[in-house]
């Protein structure tokens, strides 16, 4: 039989439609889609019961509830939870990350002694028998730095150092200390909270509340049901942050001098309104009218029309609140905190409903312990610059527990200094943080799924709270073990008890302390206090603050992002992608100022320059923003690690080793601002 | 272009005067939705993000600048450039409320989806994906891991419609009439402002229907008539104007310069 051209043509011509008309062709590329995309090494789901464990986020410098979702009981996700008052169902970008964090490349899975320039794995009988004999040989010269001013774990660690004869223990720098001080300053007593919830108008000082600021989550929720009432939020601060970008107005001023806005601002209500039942009003009266509108405008920048619409506001409002704070979210300076207190008093604005509460200090259980009123009265910062300084005697051996300070202290380069000049360096840190890396011994601390952990009113709260989390897994995923546990241990083999077997029973104890069924807190009920200690303030005693860095030609504003980490950790896997190019750029951190500034230093955006402070340089990318005010330098702090792992380390620049310190009142530093250099690189 | 009208149209309304750019909505995201973390994200142009979050200006300088922050899902289109340019169906927009699906297995990668999006909210994996030893653990039962060669983007959290629909079967509820708060993606459910609100926008009762129809809501690119099931939300003049890219000085109609 014969195929003549025109039937082949048609054939195939018919065999083209057919195929396209057949299913097998898409039939088929469909199949063949499937299979190549099944690979054994792409991870298979499992599946399994779920199940919502309430639980806390303390990886930022707040704490609140979680909720952590399980599947065949194993932690998949955290979402906030809506039951928690700081919380209400928020949750931060640490907090969003803190499953996936479980897993981090950098956490240290078994105790770990230093040998040589490298570190062995050991056993924990080991470490907790070289932990023993360090201690032993030690005597009193023992320090503690905790990162972890809300735990009852720091008051385990606290009394441990007390029980072997130191006075030597530290909280990392806060806010909250820093406004406890200013309070204490003025004669009061106890920890300061703001009712941001029951305010109608807010007038932030510097404090970037939505940022990283205090109970962020809280005040984030606070905000949003304020803005139905429309209660007026306005931030006063140097720099456009995440709270001025949302809030109702952003008034611009010089770096550092919230304070003096204050003080001017306490001098307009006093020329307006003359308050009764004052303490110390004649002699703070004297202090204030130095603060005359021409001369707040001529420091901070602020107009003095702006900040007679300021005092005008404050005096209209039915319940206003003035709080102050920082962008750093730390380094506040006492004087500072002490005049918006004072302000706060002047509009009879203490303990009373949408102002300033003052929360009691909650009660202490292990009795060896400093009280925490005691701690949070000392300075790490100046202890270590002793230290570094050899004004003050080198501990032996130093407890670093939920806290980095090699890598997030001011002067960076002096707290090194003190921490080289220790004899023994213990880290009881859960990541191969920077001061992990540089200690002789490594404890790794459980993270909090895996231990028992607790929070006492973080800072900020309007209302004392307390929230206990019972482990959510059942054993700690790696060989670690909770601080306070391995405390316990070591100070009933030294003899000196701390009248606790475990950190459980401590927090039985607490629990009972504060009222508490311990089985109803340790499955997610949270206690509130409803006490508003009676305050006797006397405002002679305010000391005028000064700016800071006034000499400057040129201030750092170093800002938190919670996106980018904390003091106490470095981005989590899961947080990369959420940091911007206005922060990160390639391997360069940014740095942000304004054109006429940029125009002044002779640098354009995207030039690399060369940024200069108190303890030495560092390395950025230039973006030209306009929400900078003159003068003035805004980087991202979080960034620079050396240690951690590939997330986070070598990414930018460290700020703190650039930031500088400034003598404060009552013993405190101040360096949420400091001066800087910059120039093309 | 594809078109189907349904009883249900989920959407949302993102508060951009709310918004403080935190980040939890993307990172929530990515842990609900198994995207891998990346060890170098500093190219935005080679991230995988299904909730981006841009920083809009209003160009002033200082001290009138005012920055908004806008987080940018998929916008569920109810008239898709996506699905339509699609030659293995991977992508339709043909289920009762109106979210666009997505169907890895099914996806050949050829990424006309990617060019046809003008919100670029679809994204292409280059490479399989990687979770750092151990913490594949954490991946969630909802969405299997993409290797690569595929096209992914946000699904409104698809499986929880699916378990909220589940759930209303179960008690014997009209799937098809789901209570507001029945159904929420996870980046809804975290935000701490609170800005983004999710809902039926044919159900007058939620929130997001009554938001949607307010003088200050806008969808972006609006003209282009992709009729966008994601709102969003300002007081300010200034954020509602760049929700469409308007040349300067640019003539009215189809005129041509
Ligand atoms: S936003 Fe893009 S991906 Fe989402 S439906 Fe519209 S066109 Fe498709």
């Amino acid at each position: 039989m014969g195929l003549d051209r025109r039937s082949f043509i048609s054939l195939v011509a018919g065999g083209v439609v057919g195929s396209l008309a057949t299913p097998v062709v898409w039939k088929t590329l469909d199949d063949v889609s499937i299979w190549s995309q099944n690979w054994p090494w792409i991870p298979r789901l499992k599946y399994g019961e779920e199940t919502l464990l309430p639980s806390l986020c303390k990886l930022g410098t707040d704490a609140y509830g979680v909720q952590v979702k399980l599947v065949a009981g194993h932690p998949v996700a955290a979402y906030g939870n809506p039951e928690h008052p700081l919380s209400r169902g928020g949750i931060c970008p640490l907090g969003a990350a803190s499953v996936q964090l479980l897993y981090s490349p950098s956490r240290v899975r078994s105790p770990k002694k230093r040998v040589g320039n490298s570190f062995e794995d050991i056993s924990w009988e080991e470490a907790e028998a070289l932990l023993a004999e360090q201690l032993k040989s030690a005597g009193k010269d023992v320090a503690l730095v905790s990162g972890d001013d809300t735990g009852t774990a720091a008051e385990v660690l606290a009394g441990l150092v007390a029980a072997l004869g130191s006075q030597q223990a530290y909280f990392m720098p806060s806010e909250g200390a820093a406004a406890a001080a200013a309070l204490k300053l003025l004669g009061g007593d106890g920890l300061v909270g703001y009712d941001l919830e029951g305010a109608d108008y807010v007038l932030l000082l510097g404090a970037d509340a939505l940022g990283a600021w205090g109970t962020t989550l809280r005040n984030a929720k606070a905000f949003a049901d304020g803005r139905e009432r429309a209660v007026r939020v306005v931030y006063v601060g140097p720099a456009m942050t995440a709270t001025a970008a949302v809030a109702d107005a952003w008034i611009p001023c010089t770096p550092g001098t919230e304070g003096v806005v204050a003080m001017g601002l306490a001098n307009m209500i006093l020329e307006r309104r003359s308050p009764s039942k004052v303490a110390g009003l004649a002699e703070f009266r004297k202090q204030a009218a130095g603060f005359t509108p021409d001369a707040v405008a001529t420091r901070s920048g602020v107009a003095a029309e702006t900040l007679l619409g300021l005092a005008k506001e404050l005096l209209a409002a039915g319940k206003p609140l003035v709080v102050p704070g920082t962008t750093a979210a730390q380094g506040l300076a006492v004087s500072d905190a002490a005049a918006a207190l004072a302000v706060n008093v002047l509009l009879d604005r203490i303990n009373m409903p949408g102002g300033v509460m003052v929360l009691p200090w909650g009660p202490k259980v292990v009795a060896a312990a400093p009280d925490k009123k005691a701690m949070m009265g000392r300075d790490v910062v100046g202890y270590l610059a002793a230290v570094a300084a050899g004004n003050a005697p080198a501990p032996k051996v130093l407890l670093v527990h939920a806290a980095n300070p090699a890598y997030a202290l001011p002067d960076l380069k002096t707290a090194q200094t003190a921490l080289d000049k220790a004899g023994f360096v213990v880290s009881f840190s859960s990541f191969m943080d920077e001061t992990a890396a540089q200690a002789d011994l490594i404890l790794p601390d459980s993270l909090t799924y895996e231990r028992y952990d607790d929070a006492y009113t973080p800072y900020g709260s309007g209302q004392a709270n307390y929230t206990m989390a019972a482990p959510i897994l059942k054993q700690p995923l790696f060989a670690t073990k909770a601080a306070a546990d391995v405390a316990l241990g070591v100070a009933s083999k030294l003899g000196a008890d701390l009248g606790f077997a475990s950190f459980e029973d401590v927090l039985k104890a607490k629990a009972e302390a504060l009222g508490l069924d311990f089985e109803a807190a340790a499955t997610g009920s949270v206690w509130l206090g409803t006490e508003f200690a009676v305050q006797q303030l006397d405002l002679a005693k305010v000391q005028a603050p000064a700016s800071a860095a006034t000499a400057a030609d040129l201030t750092l504003v170093p800002v938190a992002n919670l996106k980018i980490g904390s003091p106490k950790v470095a981005t989590p896997p899961f947080g990369t992608n959420a940091i911007s190019p206005r922060e990160l750029q390639g391997k360069d951190m940014v740095v942000a100022m304004n054109a006429a500034t940029a125009s002044k230093l002779g640098v354009r955006a995207g030039d690399a320059v060369t940024l200069s402070g108190a303890g030495g340089e560092c390395r950025a990318r230039v973006r030209i923003f306009e929400g900078v005010v003159d003068g003035a330098v805004m980087a991202p702090l979080g960034l620079g690690h050396t240690a951690w792992d590939a997330f986070s380390r070598g990414k930018g620049a460290n700020v703190f080793q650039i930031l500088g310190t400034q003598a404060d009142v009552a013993g405190f530093t101040r360096f949420a601002t400091a001066p800087v250099g910059v120039r093309k690189a | 272009m594809q078109h189907m009208e349904f009883k249900v149209k989920w959407g949302m309304v993102i508060d951009l005067d709310k918004c403080t750019g935190c980040g939890a909505c993307s990172i929530a995201c990515r842990a609900e939705n198994n995207i891998p973390p990346m060890q170098d994200a500093s190219n935005k142009l080679r991230t995988t993000d299904w909730m981006n979050i841009y920083e809009l200006s209003n160009g002033k300088k200082f001290p009138d600048l005012e920055i908004a922050y806008l987080p940018r899902p998929c916008m569920q289109c109810g008239k898709p450039s996506c699905s339509t340019v699609c030659p293995v169906v991977a992508t339709t927009k043909d289920e009762e409320g109106g979210i666009v699906s997505q169907v890895y297995p099914r996806c050949i990668g050829c990424r006309y989806c990617m060019a046809a999006c003008p919100y670029h909210a679809r994204y292409f994996n280059w490479f399989d994906p990687i979770w750092p030893e151990g913490m594949e653990k954490t991946l969630t039962p909802y969405v299997s891991a993409r290797p690569r060669g595929v096209v992914e983007k946000c699904t409104f959290c698809h499986h929880r419609f699916n378990a909220a629909k589940e759930q209303a079967r179960m008690s014997g509820a009209d799937p098809l009439d789901l209570p507001e708060d029945a159904y929420i993606p996870a980046c809804a459910e975290v935000c701490p402002t609170g800005a983004i609100v999710f809902g039926n926008l044919k159900n007058p009762e939620h929130r997001v229907a009554k938001l949607a129809a307010s003088k200050y809501a806008f969808r972006l690119l609006a003209r282009l008539g992709t009729d966008p099931q994601v709102y969003y939300y300002s007081k300010r003049d200034w954020v509602r104007q760049l929700g469409d890219n308007y040349l300067q000085k640019e003539l009215k109609g189809g005129e041509h310069v």
